[in-house]
């Protein structure tokens, strides 16, 4: 009896292993930095071009930095397509495919707004003050990167440098060639269809006319979809809350060819970021999100570069704030530091499964009593059976 | 300990025994009664306060779950020890009215060190403050149940413990329902941990209300004793031997896996409950607190019931085994659904009361009486050392892994008290055990001449033969073994009742010759 139960565990969890690895390795990834730019130095002029082949297309992912704002940008198209940039000394003037692309969605970190929390609530809304900081000024500099066919990561440090502001914006951009959840908490899913992008704010000065100082972040967003269609918000609950411990809610904002087939391009994010460097469960704060806007996209972005061509009543652009803090927290100045992580990719966003662990226990857990039951009893009435007649027996005699 | 009644013939009072400020007359043992609901009623009260502030403790201590568990780790350490000499304490040196004024100042002295740790936060002295309250909390318990059973021993006992135990339990669901808006309230004074640190000074309050409860009730003991001419019984025999412990069978280990498996995945569950009601279900936080305290509350309001239930039906293990499954189906629907929780806490609260109607009486089928109090004690002791270990490990869990593997956690703490209780079921059942009979053919074996008493064949040989000594000692020896036997007994009750106190809320101690 007990053997068995623990055969059945063993192949479900060999099951699950597998169907993880096979699942995990489905694309190729390549990658190059600056590709046919001749003037820029890869610390100070960063455009990372990388390609994940898979078995039915190929995505290309551009993550530029040469214009300020952070941009990552998805393509789709044909496995064999390849994409050729020109290049205007360190600006890129041109993003030619060798075959037109199936689909587009990109995302751009435009502003940085710094608002006045009046009444203590955690979120910018219409009537919070507030002050812009446009992020096309920022200078970024590559800090650390890993390069290889496991993985493309990149570090980018950008300094603000205004009169009244001065502060750090680190962004992190990580590339995994199969389904893995990130190494750092809140831990999303990666998948080859997806980056991470984690983006901390360190240090930010805060305007001395501000008491109650909390920062947001505008995220523009732009798909090849109808531009009257609009972006979809959803909170998804989850019952896995392993990996982000404590938080339940995932948030998932998909472009309307991914609301409508998941053939289109989504964010994905925990409302959770953190107000230290160490992350935990302690430091963690709220993360909210305002209802898109429509927009366009910003003059002399990598985005108009990179679309120009495509035409205004396909090219649906709409943007959101991102906001950080929670009632009662203090306030930026508290901690002075925030961080937040999302993944944006291509495809039906990835759902997280129960772990091996948690299925081996429910599988073992159940398993155990029920065969210690089944034999108990047996045994209990095999002893019975045979105890019975000796004791007659032996009354008789007496 | 005599009772008041026996030694009423030889009372020299003025007062009539039917003036009610007479210590024998009834309503006057009604006030009595009142003062020792609200001894516990405290000590119940702030040991929760935690878990029903969880959040705030989060929020404006700055405390990562490991160290918020601390907090209610550190209360059981004492108390893996205590629970052995605290009732000792008080039968050799304090006496009862002493020792209870005594634990009741620990406890307050406890509660208050607490509130000035969160109100300085400084978090060593929150973790010394819950220290302190730990060694007067488990024992004061324990000078309550002595006040009880000297002032009520022989009449209304099993139910007079019920009531205070219902009542202490009260006193942790009462702290369920108040806290949150007395955190509020102090919100308009202080603010950040400080405002924590007030919230909790208040709480302590109720101990000091506890403690004049203690003063009040001394004050009546010191005069009933004076008018009643109670003399108290020195130097009573403990009734704890260690080399007990080699004659246990093996069955009552598994009742003590249960004992401490099972609760593992209640009283953590409890403590830590409240956050995971806000973050999974979305409830505010006075809406988690009411949901965390339905488990005291249907247990408190339940046990009776279920007391009578497994009076009349017998089969206790059917019934732990039965509850243990309910148990699993209740976290499962927590761990694994987005139902409302009200049905899975109602589910768990509904279960927790009926295993503890099915499972402390076991004990006591198992082990012979004079063995009953180690056995208790023994209990105790490793369901503290369980807890005190576990709700750490319960803490660090929900750090690291999140409130989805804390409830795997309890599940295979529920999964490993399943099986002992199945093992417990086929030990018995191959051994044509007395535990999971009907009632009717429990008295139909026990009227058999040839069985001693219903637990005869689970008794160790030594306890047989103990019996048959007894008889062939002339009359006048048998007659004082009888009292012997009878003091040690008084013992083993009172240790047992006091165990029961903590587990139960209410006690479902069979009645027994």
């Amino acid at each position: 009896m007990f053997p068995s139960v623990i055969k059945t565990c063993i192949q479900t969890l060999f099951i699950v292993f597998l169907s993880q690895i096979v699942n995990g390795q489905d694309r190729k990834i390549s990658y190059s930095f600056n590709p046919g730019c001749n003037a820029c130095t890869e610390e100070n002029n960063t455009l990372v071009y990388t390609k994940a082949e898979g078995s039915h297309d190929t995505i290309h992912q551009i993550w530029d930095f040469t214009a300020g704002a952070p941009t990552v940008i998805l393509t789709v198209a044909g496995v064999n397509s390849t994409l050729n940039i020109t290049w205007d000394g360190t600006v890129p003037r041109k993003f030619v495919f060798s075959e037109t692309p199936k689909y587009s969605f990109a995302i751009a970190v435009d502003k940085l707004y710094e608002y006045d929390d009046l009444t203590d609530m955690g979120f910018i809304d219409e009537r919070s003050p507030r002050r812009a900081v446009p992020l096309r000024r920022v200078a970024w500099r590559l800090t650390h990167d890993v390069r290889t066919d496991d993985e493309v990561m990149i570090l980018m440090r950008g300094q603000l440098h205004e009169k009244t502001r001065t502060g750090t914006i680190d962004v992190k951009l990580d590339l995994l060639p199969f389904k893995d959840y990130a190494v750092e908490l809140p831990h999303l899913i990666h998948t080859a269809n997806s980056t991470l992008m984690d983006v901390s704010l360190v240090n930010l000065t805060k305007s001395p006319d501000f008491n109650a100082s909390r920062f947001a972040l505008r995220v523009i967003l732009a798909s090849v979809d109808a531009s009257n269609d609009t972006m979809h918000y959803a909170v998804r609950k989850s019952l896995d809350d392993e990996h982000t411990p404590g938080v339940f809610e995932i948030i998932e904002i998909k472009s309307p060819a991914s609301f409508a087939d998941g053939d289109g391009g989504f964010l994905q994010f925990r409302p959770v970021a953190y107000t230290t460097p160490q992350r935990g469960v302690t430091t963690s704060t709220i993360v909210r999100v305002s209802p898109f806007n429509r927009t366009r996209i910003p003059e002399g972005s990598t985005l108009e570069t990179f679309y120009w061509r495509a035409d205004n009543s396909k090219l649906l652009v709409q943007d959101m704030l991102v906001s950080f803090g929670e009632t009662g927290d203090g306030y930026y100045e508290k901690h002075n530091f925030t961080a937040w992580s999302f993944t944006v990719g291509y495809g039906a966003p990835p759902i997280e499964g129960f772990s091996v662990f948690v299925i081996a226990i429910i599988c073992c857990g159940l398993g155990a009593p029920v065969a210690l039951a089944a034999s108990g009893a047996a045994y209990a009435l095999l002893r019975r059976r045979r105890a019975a007649p000796p004791r007659t027996r032996f009354v008789d005699d007496e | 300990m005599e009772n008041p009644e026996s030694s009423g013939d030889t009372r020299s009072g003025q007062l009539s025994p039917t003036s009610w400020c007479h210590p024998a007359n009834k309503f006057h043992r009604f006030i009595a009664l009142m003062f020792m609901c609200f001894l516990c009623f405290g000590s119940y009260f702030c040991y929760d306060t935690p878990g029903a502030l969880a959040d705030n403790f989060k929020d404006d201590a700055h405390l990562n779950t490991s160290q918020f568990a601390l907090l209610y780790s550190i209360y059981s350490w004492p108390n893996v020890i205590l629970c052995f000499i605290g009732g000792y304490l008080i039968d050799r040196y304090f006496g009862v009215r002493l020792g209870t004024v005594i634990y009741m100042t620990i406890v307050f002295i406890g509660a208050v060190v607490f509130a000035v740790g969160a109100y300085i936060n400084a978090f060593w002295l929150m973790i010394l403050g819950r220290f302190i309250f730990g060694i007067g909390g488990e024992s004061l318990q324990v000078a309550v149940n002595n006040y009880v059973v000297l002032w009520f021993k022989g009449k209304e006992l099993n139910m007079v413990f019920g009531l205070q135990l219902s009542f202490s339990r009260f006193g942790s669901t009462v702290n369920f329902w108040v806290m949150e808006p007395v955190y509020h309230w102090v919100g308009n004074y202080f603010g950040g941990y400080e405002r924590l640190g007030a919230a909790l000074f208040l709480a302590s309050l109720t101990c000091l209300f506890s403690l004049i409860c203690g003063l009040l009730l001394g004050w009546m003991d010191y005069r009933a004793e004076k008018i009643l001419n109670r003399q108290e019984e020195a130097a009573n025999k403990e009734p704890f031997h260690l080399k007990d412990v080699l004659h246990f069978k093996s069955i009552f280990w598994m009742v003590s896996v249960i004992c401490v498996a099972y609760y593992l995945a209640i009283f953590p569950f409890i403590a830590l409950g409240k956050l995971f009601f806000e973050r999974k279900f979305d409830f505010i936080p006075q809406d988690a607190n009411n949901v965390n305290s339905m488990v005291y509350f249907l247990s408190a309001a339940l046990s009776p019931f279920f007391g009578i239930l497994i009076d009349k039906t017998g089969r206790n293990v059917t019934w732990v085994i039965v509850s243990i499954v309910t148990t699993i189906g209740a976290h499962f629907m927590l761990a694994f659904t987005f139902f409302n929780p009200y049905i899975g806490v109602i589910t768990l609260g509904i279960s927790y009361s009926l295993l503890a109607s099915g499972l402390w009486p076991l004990v006591a089928m198992i082990v012979p009486e004079n063995q009953l109090g180690t056995a208790y004690g023994i209990c105790q002791a490793v369901q503290n050392l369980g807890l005190a270990t576990v709700i750490i490990l319960a803490g660090m869990i929900v750090d690291k892994y999140g409130y989805l593997m804390l409830e795997m956690f309890f599940l295979g703490c529920l999964f490993v008290s399943l099986i002992a209780a199945v093992i417990i079921y086929i030990m018995d059942a191959t051994s044509n055990g007395v535990l999971n009979l009907s009632p009717s053919v429990r008295d139909a074996l026990k009227d058999e001449p040839n069985q001693i008493d219903e637990t005869a064949h689970l008794l160790d040989h030594e306890d047989n033969t103990d019996h048959e000594e007894t008889d062939s000692r002339p009359n006048d020896e048998l007659q004082q073994s009888l009292t012997q036997r009878d003091v040690a007994q008084v013992q083993s009750d009172r240790i047992r009742s006091r165990y029961l106190s903590q587990i139960l809320p209410n006690t479902n101690i069979p009645d027994r010759q």
